[in-house]
């Protein structure tokens, strides 16, 4: 098997500190919130998860464009590796979100508009990755991937422009001016700190966790095609 | 100042919050470690299997 990468084994390292230092403003340096609490601290890695899992699909989209342009196997193998990641952190924004939602919100779940496309983006997510399994031909797979990938970005967009378009209660901190949203607060500029540096962290772990999903998937893919040799052999 | 209400004590919920976080981040990574391990395996089997053909 293939050595790891020097810089990978350091770029994973690096995220690792990066996480404890993220943990460390988000539980620490950042002042409780003065109305919510503590449960407010959750909303630092909330949003950074949602951004991972927008930015995670965005990559599968623009991967399986070029896939498209391009044939290459290895950009579908980009989308996949992309998706599988981008399912986990929106399913960690989505928890997390309830989670907060319960002292806040009186309510683990509202039929909100932010909440209900969040949910429907994640089972898009989910829906490729189950379809892909039910296609063998390696080519028709990747088509139909990186087709699905660029048609079921539509609902990134949907679930990052709900809480400014429709009428909804989920906050939008950053220039909210809905008077109706609950939940929401300024930010001082230790909470400013910890949140854009959360935004960085997740970043790094998407990047890392991708470089390693990558490897993995090539990996895969090389024994399956030891195995038909083996086989046929 | 004087009047104003303590925050909410909601430091249950922001507990619950991380553990889920931390949990689903650390499972993902087993996962993928899972994964890679299953891999060598079968790699060690087919590099068996090819030494005896040889």
């Amino acid at each position: 098997m293939e050595r790891r990468p020097k810089t990978l084994t350091v770029l994973s390292w690096l995220t690792s500190v990066v996480f404890i230092v993220a943990l460390y403003l988000v539980l620490f340096w950042a002042p409780q919130e003065a109305i919510m609490g503590d449960v407010q601290r959750v909303f630092y890695f909330h949003v950074s998860a949602g951004w991972v899992g927008a930015l995670a699909f965005l990559i599968t989209a623009i991967v399986g464009g070029i896939y498209l342009a391009r044939g290459e196997q290895r950009w579908d193998r980009a989308a996949m590796a992309s998706v599988e990641i981008g399912v986990v952190f929106t399913f960690i924004n989505i928890v997390t979100g309830s989670i907060w939602a319960r002292p806040i919100w009186n309510t683990w779940w509202t039929w909100d508009p932010r909440l209900v496309t969040a949910t429907i983006m994640e089972l898009i997510y989910i829906a490729y990755i189950m379809l892909r399994q039910g296609i063998e031909d390696p080519d028709r797979r990747a088509r139909f991937g990186a087709v699905y990938g660029i048609v079921g970005f539509i609902s990134v967009p949907l679930t990052f422009l709900s809480i400014r378009i429709f009428r909804t209660i989920h906050p939008v901190v950053v220039g909210s001016t809905d008077p109706t949203a609950q939940g929401a607060f300024d930010m001082t500029a230790n909470m400013r700190t910890a949140f854009f540096f959360s935004l960085f962290t997740f970043t790094l772990i998407y990047i890392t966790l991708l470089w390693h999903r990558l490897r993995l998937q090539h990996k895969m893919e090389m024994i399956e095609e030891r195995k038909l040799r083996a086989l046929s052999a | 100042m004087m009047f104003q209400e303590p925050p909410a004590d909601t430091l249950n919920f922001m507990i619950a919050g991380f553990a889920v976080i931390l949990g689903t981040i650390g499972l993902y990574i087993t996962n993928i470690i899972m994964r890679f391990r299953k891999l060598r395996q079968d790699e060690a089997l087919l590099d068996e299997i090819e030494a005896e053909h040889a």
